[in-house]
């Protein structure tokens, strides 16, 4: 006799059953159709190309749950205790499909049940019940004795883990009374027949165990029933979201921003109101609104964020989860009216009420947030697009960034003004080099310095370097010179989007001129955007390489040759846009491992998870929150840490910014910063 | 309210001092490679002016800028922030004229552009800085002149004009058609942003000549210049760092106060 086939006060078990689990989808669906309806709020976006890959990738991700577990850290395993959670929890799913709802629900059970199908089952569901109860045992310890930072004290996260915790110990209670019941106390499934046998030699009447038994699984039934209805009412629709959220996450850039059409401008302004970027929901695109449906605030951005480590007032996961609850508040009012913005005073303001200004510019875009997020969530290019808006619509910005963007605007360089002593060309002087324009030589080779790289004194010397290893290794390339622009990246993350699409679209033109085939930069961020960004704008015709790249390769021919007495130790610190958005933190350090004599010592946040300097995002320009922390100081104690006499960067912002770092810290007797090819090039001379 | 703002083309003030180069023989400036000449700031204010009260009494905004053909490029600035049309006049006999010249020039070339309310320049040129320019074109036209606004305003039949004086500011008020010159006080001018941006940029400037505008040759006659460049030097900087100190803050305050003081 099974619970459900039995007869309770003269009502049939299924009919019971069934009204239970329809007054349960009753609940469930209206709220998932509601949601699916608020989703719709966003604008539209093309995420479904390439979906066989898209589902490959989910899988990948999802199912060996390499989304948390490449976060695991000896100070942060929390997500081991997630796998168990969640390859336990699955096959629980499962039992709840198979034992449920087609053996119970259906009366399936003299089909499914018996035999060596349901004796494995029974004993891996045995064995994940127990996993998981110990893995909520050990998050409610972490979460509310240990209290790490990235954690919040919740009630709804207890109540989650309180309820899984039950959903456990009924299914082993079901279990191990209906076994002994059934006499059965040895053998497999292990843990329950187990329990039966304390339970016969307990000496219960068999009619007790058989009512214990059912009546636990009524409650259990009604537990999970519960669980189904709270879910997507609680931060744990994540369960629900998060496998679609992995699916459309950006394939090929980290951060997604799309060129503005002109057509849409030209529409906004001749209707008079220009709108652009992002300031209300219904601006932003479906993806991020399913991103705050993914979020389980699980808070490991908020202690990867160098706004939040240095003091600032924005945190990445407090950032999505105002929006969500602004979704969540003022959503249904925008449903009711189409999606037609409310009046003056009516609602709250994106900007302003939900996310401050402060916030929106504290960004340094460094991506530390959705590198480590376990659902790719896309907290980047959000605040870049409410940049857009408040640059672009509402004139609005910090004096410093206003400073920068008209500099970009009106001399096409950020660094302008008393900040450079030179002239563009200057660093050209005596270099015997081929420059495009005045030379008659044919080159498809360019190597592109950038405004940093060619104006301020510090990097100039880095410049040289490249320039004269470049050189002894017999590589052919040109440059603009005093002819070169920026590459419109400081613009475009400080949200003056047309001055990037004007720069990008001038510079491809001058690549297609010289017909050039390939270009070596320097700088990281020129990098990011001339290998990502501008093939949106017709830039698809030449291939962009970082110079660590370049010098990885020529050592690797045999082109180059280091020898080195130096006996340094070196920490690298791996630019963001480098490392992180371009994954290029291999070359960099086979190039420091092939220096004889010379060690590398891995900073804690390196690689893929480095972190920010603080000179990202306009950043070099645009000042720091006031009454706050630098993030370069911040940066600075960490390398200080490892204990390295020399810091090395292949960038020019954050070698400017780890020069400031060693001033301020006091530490300049015992500390260097150099830029990678710096050491390249001394250890190339000794050779 | 139709407007014509004067601008001009001048060397980027911002470019390093150890890069300022000039010719003592011909006693001109030489321009450093690879620093785009940019607006002269206080004429990017006189922009910025006639934008605000474009913005509050609609009309049209057009640009003149007299220099050479590069200066189509601060006229596409011009444009950029919210100036309808603009025109570049370029001649060689435009060259190395005085204020009288440069305004003889200019109030033809407002004559061929046709009616307008009001005039804008720069209060003086970020180069140069003579600042006649502005007062000697008003005399030419035979209209009032206000200098140095720091704010305007439209009201009944004419301008109410905020005007910087050397304790504070005094308010006047001129008819139309008048012309006025802009101090920086009026604030910062705006982003370029948008559409204007974009558009701008493609915009074919044309240039006028002295043909063109029907300048009087006599006027732009270098001989009946009514001023001389006599020489031409780089001032020489010196750079001297004295640290005050004291033996608490506050005595550091008053030592540098005391010296700073002796210095005035």
């Amino acid at each position: 006799m099974s619970p459900v086939s039995a007869t309770y006060f003269g009502i049939s078990g299924y009919v019971i059953f069934w009204v239970m689990f329809l007054i349960t989808m009753g609940l469930f669906v209206p709220r998932m159709v509601f949601l699916y309806r608020l989703m719709r709020l966003g604008k539209p976006e093309n995420r479904f190309d390439r979906m066989g890959e898209r589902i490959k990738n989910m899988f990948l991700v999802v199912i060996p749950q390499w989304c948390t577990l490449k976060s695991v850290t000896a100070k942060d395993l929390a997500g081991i205790g997630h796998a168990v959670m969640f390859w336990g929890f699955s096959f629980f799913l499962l039992s709840y499909i198979v034992l449920i709802g087609f053996s119970e629900g259906l009366g399936l059970r003299s089909f499914i049940m018996g035999g060596a199908f349901e004796t494995a089952f029974l004993s891996i569901l045995d064995i994940a019940a127990v996993l998981v109860m110990l893995a909520m045992v050990w998050a409610a310890i972490r979460r509310y004795i240990v209290r790490p930072a990235r954690l919040e004290i919740s009630i709804e996260a207890g109540f989650i883990m309180f309820l899984v915790f039950i959903l456990m110990a009924l299914h082993l209670t079901i279990e191990s009374f209906a076994f002994a019941a059934q006499g059965e106390t040895s053998g497999l499934p292990p843990i329950t027949t187990t329990i039966a046998g304390f339970l016969t030699g307990a000496g219960i009447a068999k009619d007790t165990l058989i009512a214990v038994s059912h009546g636990a699984w009524w409650l259990h039934y009604t537990v999970i029933l519960v669980f189904t209805i709270y879910i997507p009412r609680s931060k744990h629709l994540h369960v629900l979201a998060s496998a679609f959220n992995v699916l459309f996450r950006p394939l090929d850039r980290k951060v997604v921003l799309e060129p503005i059409p002109l057509e849409a401008l030209e529409a906004m302004e001749s209707e008079g109101s220009v709108d652009l970027g992002v300031s209300k929901l219904q601006d932003l695109k479906w993806k991020d609104i399913l991103d705050t449906y993914a979020c389980a605030k699980c808070g490991r951005c908020h202690v990867g964020c160098p706004a939040q480590a240095s003091g600032k007032t924005l945190s990445p996961r407090e950032f999505l989860r105002h929006i969500k609850d602004h979704l969540l508040e003022d959503g249904p009012q925008l449903l009711q009216t189409n999606g037609a913005q409310p009046g003056e005073g009516q609602g709250k303001n994106l900007i302003g009420d939900v996310v401050t200004e402060d916030e929106i510019w504290a960004c340094t875009t460094c991506g530390a947030c959705q590198e480590v997020c376990p659902v790719s969530i896309e907290h980047v290019r959000k605040l870049i697009q409410m940049r857009q808006n408040l640059v672009l619509a509402q004139n609005k910005m910090p004096e410093s960034a206003q400073l920068m963007l008209r500099n970009m605007q009106t001399r096409g360089n950020p660094w302008a003004g008393a900040q450079s002593l030179r002239l563009r060309g200057d660093w050209t002087n005596d270099m015997g080099l081929k420059i495009l324009g005045a030379t008659d030589e044919s080159v498809d080779t360019l190597f592109w310095v950038g405004c940093t790289g060619a104006l301020i004194d510090r990097n100039v010397l880095a410049t040289l370097s490249l320039v004269k290893v470049l050189k002894a290794a017999g590589v052919d390339f040109g440059v603009l010179g005093e002819a070169e622009p920026c590459c419109g990246d400081p613009a475009r993350r400080a949200g003056y989007e047309f001055q990037f699409q004007i720069s990008a679209e001038e510079n491809i033109e001058i690549f297609r001129t010289y017909n050039i085939k390939k270009i070596i930069t320097s700088c990281p961020h020129c990098y990011n955007a001339l290998k990502n960004e501008y093939p949106l704008y017709g830039g698809d015709f030449f291939q962009v390489v970082h110079y660590t790249q370049v010098i990885a390769d020529l050592l690797s021919e045999g082109k180059l040759k280091l020898a080195s007495d130096a006996n340094s130790l070196i920490a690298y610190h791996d630019p963001c846009y480098l490392s992180r958005y371009n994954e290029v933190y291999k070359e960099p350090r086979r190039i420091i491992e092939s220096i004889p004599k010379t060690r590398l010592k891995e900073m804690e946040r390196s690689k893929k998870t480095t972190f920010c300097c603080g000179g990202g995002g306009g950043h070099m320009w645009i000042e720091e929150q006031h009454g706050t922390t630098k993030i370069n100081h911040v940066r600075m104690d960490e390398v200080i840490k490892t204990g390295a006499d020399t810091v090395v960067t292949s960038c020019p912002y954050c070698l400017q910014m780890l020069e400031e770092g060693i001033e301020q810290k006091g530490v300049k007797d015992s500390l260097k910063a150099k830029d990678l090819i710096e050491v390249v090039e001394a250890a190339m001379k000794q050779s | 309210m139709n407007i014509i703002v004067c601008i001009k083309q001048v060397l980027d003030p911002e470019i390093p001092p150890a890069k300022f180069k000039i010719d003592p023989e011909t006693k001109q400036v030489i321009p450093p490679q690879g620093v785009p000449p940019v607006i002269s700031v206080y004429d990017e204010r006189a922009v910025e002016a006639a934008c605000r009260l474009k913005d509050k009494l609609k009309g049209k905004i057009t640009v003149l800028s007299l220099g050479s053909d590069k200066a189509a490029d601060i006229v596409k600035h011009a444009i950029s922030m919210g100036a309808d049309d603009g025109f570049v006049l370029s001649d060689p006999a435009f060259d190395n004229l005085d204020s009288f010249g440069i305004a003889h020039v200019l109030s033809k070339a407002i004559q061929k552009v046709g009616s307008y309310d009001l005039i804008l320049c720069g209060r003086q040129s970020a180069d140069w800085g003579a600042g006649q320019v502005g007062s000697i074109l008003a005399e030419i036209l035979g209209i009032p002149v206000v200098t140095l606004a720091c704010d305007i305003e439209g009201v009944d039949g004419g301008v109410k004009v905020k005007r910087i004086v050397s304790d504070g500011f005094e308010i006047v008020e001129a008819p139309l058609p008048s012309l006025v010159t802009v101090s920086s006080e009026i604030g910062m001018p705006r982003l370029p942003a948008g559409m204007r941006l974009m558009m701008a940029r493609k915009k074919v400037i044309p240039i006028w000549k002295a043909a063109d505008v029907g300048a009087d040759a006599s006027a732009v006659d270098k001989a009946n210049a009514h001023s001389e460049v006599v020489g031409l030097t780089v001032p020489s900087r010196k750079v001297e760092c004295e640290m005050v100190t004291g033996a608490t803050p506050g005595e550091a305050a008053t030592n540098l106060a005391s010296k700073l003081a002796n210095l005035i």
